[in-house]
């Protein structure tokens, strides 16, 4: 309770409530995208079976810290749980409709990018089967 | 109709606290060492006051906050704090974190007394107070606490304006 007849300037509550707002809402939902979006590409490099050990090993533990890190900075108050939730789904949602990741060499930049094919992507999907089958 | 307006008056009972503007309640700050000092003999200056828990990490972290204020505006700002939790070391407490000013030792019942709060309300700490010139209360933490009156930023411009007001007075 602050008496309003006070003249503060009000970007000052302003910035407190957005920062506020962040950390209590923006927040949980980052850490359960991410949380997500960590374990699935670690799932989906374990699955391969191409990457080398210590390699999984690094990513697994980079991908728990940063998890766990999360958590720890998350935990206030019980509202943050279903935002935790939406970003959980958000990950799962848009992780269900990757079909590969790609990392091509970039025709100018001479390096490799990453290229993301979705499910929808009927060409894409066709032209990696193709580039897949002329490996073997 | 009867029932509900019953529990609305409770629910509104159970909510309340003291008004803000109010004059603030004297208070008899009890140091670690003995000394004792009113909460009226500040009088003429700004004081940042609160309820804290020696034990509580946003009590910890506000301490430092009103420490840095306590320099910041030496020559207007009084700060002070009088912990409430069960087997205070206020001593320790104030060593620990380099604090300045006086952090007395109270009990439950001065704090929820002084808030405007009925005894045995479940209180969020710290529960800030900033006081004007004259004694009276223009900023209270809400019962379960306020996180903005724990901000360097927020506290900073309401005690400028604070000051401001008593000098353009």
């Amino acid at each position: 309770m602050i008496d309003h007849s006070l003249t503060i300037p009000p970007m000052v509550a302003l910035v407190f409530h957005l920062k506020q707002g962040f950390w209590l809402y923006g927040w949980p939902m980052i850490i359960g995208f991410v949380t997500i979006l960590g374990y699935q590409a670690l799932g989906r490099v374990v699955m391969m079976g191409a990457a080398k050990w210590p390699a999984v090993f690094a990513l697994a533990s980079v991908v728990s810290m940063i998890s766990l890190f999360g958590w720890v900075t998350m935990v206030r108050f019980i509202g943050m749980i279903p935002l935790y939730g939406c970003g959980v789904g958000l990950a799962s949602a848009m992780m269900s409709r990757i079909y590969a990741v790609t990392m091509p060499i970039h025709p100018k930049l001479k390096m490799p990018i990453i290229r993301v094919i979705w499910r929808g992507d009927a060409e894409g999907i066709q032209k990696l089967q193709q580039a897949l089958r002329a490996r073997v | 109709m009867k029932l509900g307006l019953f529990l609305l008056l409770v629910s509104l009972a159970l909510e309340a606290q003291g008004p803000v503007p109010r004059l603030a309640p004297d208070l008899k700050i009890v140091e670690a060492s003995g000394k004792t000092t009113m909460l009226s003999a500040f009088r003429g200056r700004v004081v940042l006051f609160a309820f804290i828990s020696t034990q509580c990490a946003h009590c910890q972290r506000a301490s430092t906050v009103f420490e840095q204020l306590s320099h910041e505006f030496r020559d207007h700002l009084q700060v002070a704090e009088v912990a409430f939790d069960q087997d205070a070391d206020t001593t320790a407490f104030t060593k620990r974190f380099g604090l300045s000013f006086p952090v007395g030792i109270g009990t439950s019942e001065v704090a929820h007394d002084f808030l405007g709060i009925a005894r045995g309300e479940r209180l969020g700490t710290p529960q800030v107070v900033v006081i004007d010139r004259s004694g009276v209360i223009r900023a209270q933490s809400e019962r379960l606490g306020s996180p903005i009156l724990q901000t360097y930023d927020y506290l900073r411009e309401l005690l400028k304006a604070l000051i401001k007001l008593q000098v353009t007075r």
